[in-house]
C-alpha cells in the first residue's frame, strides 16, 4: 500500500486523522479492533513509535481503548462522540457561509425543507 | 538504560587519511537510526569499528562490550548486512541455513525457513543462480532469524528495484523489529526510509554534522515559500538554505519558531533529502 503524507503536519497526526475518517465513514465501528502497531508500521512503512503515538492520542480522546493482551479497540461511544464534534465543527465553520449563500441566492427555507422531504421520500 | 552503541572520541585513520574524526554519539535501544552521508564520509568505517572489523582510536562500546577485545561475545548479539555482502556462489539455500544453525546459538531455523518459503528461493538453489534481489532475501532470512539486539544494515537495498526495497523494510518492521531491538541503517535512498527512522545522523568528512531524533528534526527545521516582498525580512532570520521553485524562493530555517515563519509565507516540514542537501551543500560546491 502506498500512502502519501503531506508536509504540513506530523505523520502521527495524519495517521490519526485517517483513522478518524474511517470511523466517521463506518469502516471502523465501535467494538472493532484496530490493526496492530506492527502491522500498520509495516504496511505504511512507518516507525512503530509514530503509530503508537497516533493510537495514544486516539486513546486519550477515548475514541479507542486498550484491551490488555488483545490490542486497541474502537470504544462504544466513539462514533457518536466524533459525530457530535463534527456537527459542532460544521455549524461553526461551514454553516455560516452556507447560510450566507442561501440568502444571497434568495432561497426560502420552506422550499429547501420541502425539497429535503421530497428527496427522502424518493 | 545503557546505550546500545556509545562512542566517545572515535577516530579512525587509514594511513594519513582521517576517515572518522573524533566523533561521539549514543544510540539507545529500540531506535531505528539512519546514518546518512555522502560516499567516503565515514559511515561504513564507523559501522565497521562498531562491529570490530577495523581497529580504531577512542572509546567505543557496543552493548557494553569493546568490539576490539570482546568481539566473540558481541557477535552473538549483533547482525550485519553489508553492501558488499558476499555469499559463496556454490552455496545452496539449505546449506546456508544449516551453516547458520550450526554456528549461531541464537539462530531460529524454523523462522528462517518460514521466511524463505515466502520467497521464490528453493532449498536447493545455489547463490550463483540467484538474482541480486534473491541474494538479499536469503541474507535477510538468515539475519532476521537471529534474535540479535543490534542489526546493522550498510546499504542493504543497493541495486534492488523498488518492489524489493519496499518488501525489505516491510519484512523488517513486521517480523523483526521491536522495542528491545535497535537498527542502524545507511542508505542513499533516504526518502524511502524517512518515516521508518526514529533518529537521524548526518556524517560528512568523518564528522557528525547533525544528530537528532526525527521529532527534533520536525520541530527544528522549517521550509517557507517566501513571497517576493518578504524576502528581506526572511533573510534577516538567517536561513540555512535557499532555493528557487516555481519562481518563488524557498528558505530553510533551523530553530526559528514556526509561528514567526508563518507570517512570511507558506510553511512546511523539511524532508530529510532536502535537509541533507542543505547541510552538505557547502562541502561539495
Amino acid at each position: 500500500m502506498t500512502v502519501t503524507w503531506n508536509d504540513n503536519a506530523p505523520i502521527y497526526r495524519q495517521l490519526k486523522e485517517r483513522i478518524v475518517v474511517m470511523m466517521l465513514e463506518g469502516q471502523l465501528r465501535p467494538g472493532d479492533a484496530l490493526p496492530s502497531v506492527r502491522q500498520i508500521a509495516a504496511d505504511y512503512q512507518l516507525n512503530p513509535i509514530t503509530v503508537s503515538r497516533a493510537y495514544q492520542e486516539l486513546a486519550d480522546e477515548t475514541l479507542v481503548e486498550k484491551r490488555r493482551g488483545l490490542g486497541m479497540y474502537v470504544t462504544e461511544g466513539a462514533t457518536s462522540k466524533l459525530l457530535a464534534s463534527e456537527r459542532e465543527r460544521f455549524l461553526r465553520e461551514e454553516w455560516p457561509a452556507m447560510v450566507e449563500r442561501i440568502q444571497r441566492l434568495g432561497l426560502r427555507v420552506e422550499d429547501l425543507l420541502a425539497r429535503v422531504a421530497q428527496e427522502n421520500k424518493s | 538504560m545503557t546505550a546500545v552503541i556509545s562512542a566517545k572520541g572515535l577516530t579512525k585513520r587509514y594511513g594519513t587519511q582521517l576517515a572518522v574524526d573524533n566523533i561521539s554519539f549514543d544510540i539507545p535501544a529500540g531506535r531505528i537510526v539512519g546514518l546518512i552521508g555522502p560516499n567516503g564520509s565515514g559511515k561504513t568505517t564507523t559501522l565497521k569499528a562498531a562491529l570490530g572489523l577495523v581497529p580504531f582510536e577512542g572509546d567505543l562500546k557496543v552493548l557494553g562490550l569493546d568490539p576490539r577485545t570482546q568481539r566473540d561475545a558481541l557477535m552473538e548479539q549483533v547482525c550485519f548486512i553489508a553492501d558488499v555482502a558476499i555469499l559463496p556462489r556454490w552455496l545452496r539455500v539449505k546449506d546456508a541455513v544449516d551453516f547458520c544453525a550450526g554456528v549461531h546459538p541464537r539462530f531460529d531455523r524454523a523462522k528462517a525457513e518460514r521466511y524463505i518459503a515466502h520467497t521464490k528461493l528453493t532449498p536447493t538453489m545455489k547463490v550463483k543462480q540467484m538474482s541480486k534481489g534473491m541474494i538479499v532475501q536469503l541474507h535477510l532470512a538468515l539475519v532476521m532469524a537471529i534474535d540479535a539486539k543490534l542489526l546493522v544494515l550498510d546499504e542493504p537495498t543497493l541495486g534492488l528495484d523498488i518492489l524489493f526495497r519496499k518488501q525489505f523494510y516491510q519484512n523488517l518492521l513486521e517480523d523483526y523489529f521491536d522495542e528491545q531491538k535497535t537498527i542502524v541503517v545507511t542508505t542513499h535512498q533516504v526518502e524511502e526510509i524517512e518515516h521508518i527512522l526514529s533518529d537521524l545522523m548526518f556524517i560528512d568528512n568523518g564528522k557528525i554534522v547533525l544528530s537528532a531524533t526525527m521529532d527534533e528534526v520536525g520541530e527544528r527545521f522549517t521550509e517557507v515559500m517566501v513571497a517576493p516582498d518578504k524576502i528581506a525580512a526572511a533573510k534577516a532570520l538567517g536561513p540555512i538554505d535557499e532555493r528557487a521553485a516555481f519562481g518563488r524562493s524557498i528558505l530553510m530555517f533551523d530553530g526559528v519558531p514556526r509561528a514567526q515563519l508563518e507570517a512570511l509565507g507558506e510553511t512546511r516540514n523539511v524532508g530529510i533529502a532536502d535537509l541533507f542537501v542543505a547541510k552538505l551543500k557547502g562541502t561539495y560546491a
